[in-house]
């Protein structure tokens, strides 16, 4: 066999672009890297959040693991997550959170004293890390009146409760428990490529355009005003519900339009926790998927499987 | 589409449902007390010395709040039920009443005697809770929303079971081969009349039909039956000639009519009546006086406390206290008589149907408040019998200086037969649901009769009240006749909530707008029933009817009917007006003003061809079960159109559905009511499934089973109770879809589930069979996290013997330091803290022996001290703890879930988030995976509803109505109340505006590849239940651990980490399919697996014995090698030698079979070959 080179260049291209938002196009490539970057996004980028919580005084509704998980929930902002230590890799310490490298300490105060009812957020959480604090919503460009939010609300005491704790947050990945999950959300759709015969699209009555057009739940087709011609308005609006190809073939027209999935080009959507900046949490993303081949390259498996798989651990090694 | 409201929950319907459980209640409390203390016979003791006679009875009974025990006399402190449960003792108030005592005719003395500490039922007037708002029940530590009906007893919550009773003072006919047997001569039919006292005990007569054309009166006296020629009741009762009773009973028969429409009398009559005096005439009886001295002659021996009566008394107390107890006249008994014997000739001659016992048409229901008081009422009578006996002992003994005229003499003796244990006994009853009573009592079971009031959920807290179950006798019956679901049971039983299995039709539920009538009428106030009963007289006089005193009319059907109200044949009214009667009287019934309770029950059974008897029979007596309808002949504006309506009446009323059809009716029979909705004859745990009338039926039964097993908030006073188990849902939702019954329950009180995700694929191949993937980042995030409380409660009253009760108090040992992370210096465990299994969580010092024992915690899993309460109302050391344990459990492989349509799944994997398929549009991923094939054969279509409806909920940010049958209920404008043509349309349409596929449908991604799936998946939201099925209690495995000590086989049994037998089917299908090696393994190897020795010589196994070689072990230990072991010396003792001796590997159980059949005598020998030699 000739060694052909596969290798691509990918390309991304920004449409969208806000701290905790992000929309981008990924092109020339295939379906397993860009699924690979939303597996990573979504499991692999570390973050900060709270793994051990130690409980002083707790007289609210609650009990202690209530509160532990909600409190393991709260984004913490995490841009030095990347140049952390896992806890258990760290060898400064033996992981009890007093290190610098691999933990960081957060204390809670709380006490009802007057009747009306107070809300613990996670603005009560002080850290002994400014770098490391629980993310703050209220100075985001989300739209949001935010006057009033104080945070996530971790518990609500009334008079006379108390919740007195310490928290050590650690390094971690969404893998281990989705606390660690920087993002919300991470999707992508191939584009689509949308073909409407426009020979048969001109046998059509307008009321019989229209009630094609409106047969997409999306608003991927319309109607020009001027012409009355079928135009697409936005391709990526399609959601491949083929509504439109089973309507077309309904009214008695197949193949009135035809639509591909382009296989090379992607239209991600990122959404953040806030943990990470969107931007960041695809760059990040891109590096631990980076360590990860470089770790498939380097580890002394793939010599041994060198043997089991020939040529292609040849080329896994990038050969 | 719902809007959220947050104004505060109305919790009436919820009392509306228990209402029942308390009325009855209260009306014992404030007037049922007095009416059955008047009821007991006082009893007479007579000293031959003093020739002084003594009569003593009850008055004035007294029934306290609960109350403490308190530290000093005066001060009484409230004892509340949140006190109770914790300290595991009784809700209960003192019962006082007052002893009288009449010397001879001179002047009553009143003693008040204390008899114990009698029940409260919560919410009843005498409970601190009655009339409590929230903001108190909560101060209280209570529920918000609590609405009593039950009692506490030691700390547990118990419900009286409603238990099916037939309709009292209704006289049935019945055909029962058991009859048959009573006696030669005796065929298999009777009417049976179930006659109720005002104080509510009962007394069941019947007239047996004999082969020779007469008939026989049976009624049980102290677990006998007797059985009385009618002709002397009926002589007995009234003082009549013959002529008279021939024509009463003949006149229902008339020649011209012949066997016409509604004719019940036939000419057989006469004879068979004449048979019937000739009877009496036969034992020369011939006047009424006669007949009384041949009764009570007959009587006197078994009639307690009437042995120095004469006959004639004691013949009225016959008729008195045992024929037709819900009348106190005889001219109406002997009416009622002649009335039953009428009924029981038509059915002799086939003129009229034998009535189904198993019907609800003549079924009532047993309430608390009844049960208690006739069993108070036979408790007292027997401890004044008793008191009775003890003074006649006493003045019999010679030997004791006993003043019979003092009374404090009187009572001293009376004391030893202790009154407190009245009270105790009615715990006890509560408490075990034990009848101990040797009558019966009239009531079809001694056992049973309450029941644990679980708090598993909410749901299933309240089926117990809604629960009415038709026996306990009837469970055992093979057949299947009394678990039918009967058509006159509609409205009033639910026909989906009942278990499948064993209790399956007898355990049914009452449907949410059904009641049950009490004493109280609809605003509370007690009714007269002698007043009522008078206004209907009064009402059905001027309608037209006859009244049967003086007698003046002689006919039957089909001239005129009997009119028979609770029980007493109070007239005839001409057949021609009784419908107009009839439907008169249900006028009345609406208005309030007319006399005539709102839920007097009609029951009108017309003229008819061999049907049943035809009357007028008139009901106005408690626990009847009673339903709303809408009467349409009264114009709707009026607002007063709802009629109660009875099951009795039902039978023979046009009700139309609210659908606005006819039914299929047409003109013939015009429909006079009309239903209010459909969801009214489902029960309220029945009309929680949203769209149930989508299912397929039994998939709503199954959901109503697990609906009640479901892991849910199951008290928000969660933290001021110690019930032993309590399951709790951390993070429940509110359904997303819900019917109307949901908000009108307010159930958000009491959440059940999660809305989750729900993406109906074939995935990952760990969804076959009814198992479901679960996201494992939903779970991360707190999908169904639960906790089970459970309760330790360690009372050193209770524990150890008598002798070292004081001694013992709860302290740590200094000595044992590591236990002292665990415990604190009181010997109990810091809240907070977590125990793992074997560790000591609690320490007892004895100051005696100087010893300390821990408490040591069961189990396999760590918990949390959730909370450790102390019992300090002893002032001096602690004796009583309860420690609250909270075990976390969080979804894992092999918990069970469900939707809420009887589609349950157990989870097999938790699957990671990034290997779940996505949405390309939304980036959503399922948080839960169900199979496809789940649907097909189940046909469970309201839940791919619930999924697209909650969609379009979600998407609109509103709750979506999912009400049952609310397709069939036509509008006041007349229209159906859902506007477009199909629910499908209208959800798809949600869907469809807002940009999403109309049939719910999605294209999803592949996690792992990232390519898309081949077919669009349909995903949405459903509400998910936790049910509480978990492996955590359930798994069993073992590899080695303990053996019986008598065979050496593994053990059975979880807890004792015992193994799961491997039982001779199993074996066989080892051998079928020629496993050798393995079954070897299982049954030998693996289980008790021996080598014995065994003496070739005389072939047994038991004469071998070890000899121990003195100290000769040679210590060589040679590296790396165990230390060699020195070659056994076996020698059989029979044989005296040591030769052929040989080794044989075999079952242990084998060596014991020998030695048992040793035992007797019997020896077994083993004769040993190698394999050649066989």
């Amino acid at each position: 066999m000739e060694g052909a080179s596969y290798q691509r260049f990918p390309k991304v291209k920004i449409r969208e672009l806000k701290d905790d938002y992000c929309k981008f196009e990924l092109r020339d490539t295939d379906a397993s890297m860009a699924n690979a970057l939303r597996r990573v996004m979504i499991a692999e980028v570390p973050t900060i959040a709270i793994d051990l919580v130690e409980i002083e005084v707790n007289s609210s509704v609650l009990n202690d693991e209530f509160i532990a998980h909600r409190l393991g929930l709260i984004p913490l902002t995490s841009d030095r997550a990347m140049s952390m230590r896992f806890s258990r890799d760290c060898d400064a310490c033996d992981g009890d959170g007093q290190c610098e490298f691999c933990s960081v300490e957060f204390h809670l105060r709380a006490k009802c004293i007057n009747d009306q009812t107070l809300d613990v957020t996670s603005k009560d959480l002080y850290s002994s890390d400014h770098t490391v604090v629980p993310v703050d919503f209220s100075d985001s460009s989300s739209g949001f009146d935010n006057t009033e939010q104080r945070g996530i609300i971790i518990v609500k005491l009334r008079r006379g409760q108390e919740l007195r704790l310490r928290a050590i947050a650690r390094k971690g990945i969404g893998k281990d428990h989705a606390k660690w999950s920087p993002a919300a959300t991470v999707t992508f759709m191939y584009e689509p490529e949308i073909h409407i015969n426009e020979e048969l699209m001109e046998t059509l009555s307008l009321e019989e355009k229209t009630s094609w057009v409106e047969s997409s739940p999306t608003k991927v087709f319309d109607i020009d005003p001027n012409t009355q011609q079928v135009v697409v308005v936005d391709p990526e609006a399609y959601t491949y519900d083929d509504e439109v190809i089973k309507k077309a073939e309904a009214m008695g027209k197949p193949g009135l339009v035809e639509i591909y999935a382009k296989e090379d080009s992607f239209i991600f959507t990122v959404e953040s926790t806030g943990a990470i900046k969107a931007s960041q949490l695809l760059l990040n993303a891109i590096e631990v998927l980076k360590q990860k081949l470089d770790a498939v390259r380097l580890s002394e498996d793939t010599v041994e499987a060198d043997e089991q798989f020939g040529e292609l651990g040849a080329h896994m090694r990038g050969g | 589409m719902v809007g959220y409201s947050s104004a505060p929950p109305d919790y009436e319907p919820l009392k509306e449902l228990v209402k029942h459980h308390i009325e009855s209640f209260d009306h014992m409390v404030s007037y049922g007390l007095e009416t059955m203390l008047v009821s007991i016979s006082p009893v007479e003791v007579f000293d031959p010395f003093t020739k002084k006679k003594l009569r003593i009875w009850f008055e004035k009974p007294q029934l306290f709040r609960p109350q403490k025990d308190g530290i000093s006399r005066r001060m009484h402190e409230a004892l509340y039920p949140f006190e109770c449960r914790q300290a595991n003792i009784t809700y209960s108030g003192k019962f006082l009443a007052d002893v009288c005592f009449q010397y001879g005719n001179g002047a009553v003395i009143r003693e008040k005697f204390n008899f114990g500490q009698f029940p409260i039922m919560l919410k009843s007037n005498l409970c601190h809770l009655r009339g409590a708002n929230p903001q108190k029940l909560v101060s209280r530590k209570e529920e918000s929303s609590e609405m009593g009906g039950y009692f506490i007893l030691n700390g547990i919550e118990r419900v009286i079971r409603l238990i099916i009773l037939p309709k009292r003072n209704y006289p049935m006919s019945m055909v029962r081969n058991s009859f048959r047997d009573r006696r030669e001569g005796y065929t298999d039919k009777a009417v049976v009349i179930r006659c109720v006292r005002e104080d509510q005990s009962a007394v069941s007569v019947k007239l047996y039909y004999l082969n020779n054309g007469s008939a026989r009166l049976g009624f049980w006296i102290q677990g006998r039956e007797y059985l009385l020629p009618v002709g002397v009741v009926l002589k007995a009762l009234a003082d009549t000639t013959d002529h008279e009773i021939y024509v009463s009973l003949t006149c229902f028969y008339n020649e011209k009519h012949g066997r016409g429409k509604g004719c019940v009398g036939t000419q057989l009559v006469g004879e068979r009546v004449k048979i019937i005096l000739d009877e009496v005439r036969d034992l020369s009886l011939f006047t009424r006086i006669q007949c009384l001295q041949h009764l009570g002659e007959y009587f006197q021996p078994v009639m307690y406390g009437m042995e120095n009566k004469s006959y004639f008394d004691v013949a009225n107390a016959v008729l008195r206290g045992y024929i037709f107890v819900h009348l106190e006249n005889n001219q109406d008994k002997f009416n009622l008589l002649i009335f039953l014997l009428q009924k029981l000739f038509s059915l002799i001659d086939h003129t009229s149907e034998p009535d189904n016992p198993d019907s609800l048409q003549n079924q009532e229901v047993l309430l608390p408040g009844h049960l208690i008081i006739i069993y108070l009422k036979e408790k007292l009578q027997d401890w004044l019998e008793k008191a009775k006996r003890l003074l006649d002992e006493e003045i019999n003994n010679e030997s004791k200086t006993f003043d019979f005229t003092s009374l404090a003499h009187v009572k001293k003796i009376m004391d030893k037969n202790h009154p407190k244990q009245i009270g105790l006994a009615i715990e006890n009853m509560l408490k075990t649901g034990r009848l101990a009573t040797l009558s019966g009592l009239d009531l079809p079971q001694r056992a049973g009769m309450t029941v644990q009031a679980e708090r598993l959920n909410f749901l299933r807290f309240i089926s117990h009240f809604r629960a009415v179950h038709r026996g306990a006798s009837f469970s055992g019956l093979r057949t299947t006749s009394v678990r039918k679901l009967l058509p006159e049971s509609w409205g009033f039983l639910c026909p989906v909530h009942t278990p499948d299995g064993e209790p399956c039709g007898l355990l049914n539920h009452m449907t949410c707008s059904s009641r049950i009538t009490s004493y109280y009428d609809s605003q509370g106030n007690v009714r007269d029933f002698f007043k009522m009963r008078m206004s209907i007289l009064s009402i059905l006089v001027g309608v037209g009817m006859a009244p049967s005193l003086p007698k003046l009319v002689q006919a039957g059907p089909p001239e005129v009917l009997s009119v028979l109200l609770d029980g007493r044949v109070v007239g005839f009214i001409p057949s021609d007006i009784v419908e107009k009667a009839v439907n008169h009287l249900r006028r009345l019934k609406l208005s309030e003003t007319a006399g005539i309770p709102a839920d007097l029950e009609v029951g009108y059974v017309p003229l008819s061809m061999g049907g049943t008897y035809p009357g007028l029979y008139l009901f106005t007596s408690p626990s009847r079960f009673v339903r709303p309808v809408r009467n349409i002949s009264v114009p709707p504006e009026k607002n007063n159109d709802i009629e109660l309506i009875g099951p009795f009446e039902q039978v023979y009323m046009e009700i139309r559905c609210a659908d606005g059809g006819d039914g299929g009716r047409g003109n013939s029979l015009p429909a006079t009511h009309e239903e209010i909705h459909p969801t009214g004859i489902l029960s309220v745990v029945a009309n929680l499934t949203p769209w149930s009338d989508h299912n397929q039926s039994p998939r709503n039964m199954y959901q109503c089973q697990m609906g009640k097993q479901t892991m849910g908030f199951s008290s928000q006073a969660i933290h001021c109770r110690a019930d032993q188990k309590l399951y709790h849902l951390q993070t429940p939702q509110t359904p997303i879809v819900r019917t109307k019954a949901y908000e009108k329950y307010s159930l958000d009180e009491f959440p059940l589930g999660t809305n989750a995700i729900v993406a109906v694929l074939a995935y990952s191949g760990y969804d076959m069979e009814d198992a479901m993937v679960l996201n494992k980042s939903s779970v991360d995030r707190g999908l169904c996290h639960g906790h089970i409380y459970q309760t330790e409660t360690i009372d050193l009253a209770q524990r150890g013997g008598r002798s070292d009760r004081s001694q013992r108090i709860f302290r740590r040992s200094n000595l044992d330091k590591p236990v002292h992370s665990l415990i604190d210096s009181d010997g109990l465990p810091y809240v907070g803290q977590t125990i793992n299994p074997n560790d000591p969580y609690c320490s007892v010092y004895n100051e005696v022996t100087s010893t300390t024992k821990t408490t040591k915690l069961k189990g396999l899993e760590p918990v949390v001290v959730d909370y450790v309460a102390v019992d300090a109302k002893s002032n001096r050391n602690l004796q009583k703890v309860n420690i609250r344990l909270r075990r976390s459990r969080n979804p894992i492989i092999g918990d069970k879930f469900s939707s809420r349509h009887g589609q349950k799944g157990v989870c097999s994997q938790l699957w990671a988030d990034i290997d779940m398929p996505f949405s390309g549009v939304t980036g959503m991923r399922p948080d839960l995976i169900i199979n496809p094939h789940a649907f097909p054969s189940r046909m469970t279509i309201a839940m791919l509803l619930e999924s697209i409806a909650a969609k379009g909920g979600c998407l609109h940010g509103n709750f979506v109505d999912a009400t049952p049958f609310s397709s069939s209920v036509k509008k006041a404008g007349g229209e159906s109340e859902s506007e477009s043509s199909s629910l499908v349309k209208e959800l798809g349409s949600m869907l469809a505006e807002r940009g999403f596929n109309y049939h719910g449908l999605e294209v999803l991604y592949s996690g792992v590849y990232g390519t898309e799936l081949t077919c669009e998946i349909f995903i949405g939201p459903v509400y998910y239940q936790r049910l509480r099925h978990m492996v955590s209690d359930k798994f069993q495995v073992r590899s080695t651990g303990t053996v019986d000590q008598v065979t050496r086989q593994p053990i059975k049994g979880r807890k004792r980490g015992g193994g799961i037998r491997f039982g001779e089917m199993e074996r066989d299908s080892l051998l079928a399919h020629g496993a050798a090696y393995l079954l070897h393994d299982r049954l030998h190897t693996c289980s008790d697996h021996h080598i014995a020795d065994v003496c070739s010589l005389c072939g047994s196994i038991l004469t071998t014995s070890l000899i121990h070689q003195p100290q000769k072990r040679a210590v060589r230990e040679i590296g790396g090698l165990p230390p060699g072991r020195a070659p056994k010396k076996v020698f059989c003792t029979a044989c005296q030698t040591s030769k052929g001796m040989e080794t044989v590997a075999m079952p242990y159980v084998f060596r014991y079979l020998a030695a048992e059949l040793a035992a007797m005598n019997i020896k077994m020998t083993l004769q040993l070959s190698n394999g050649a030699g066989a």
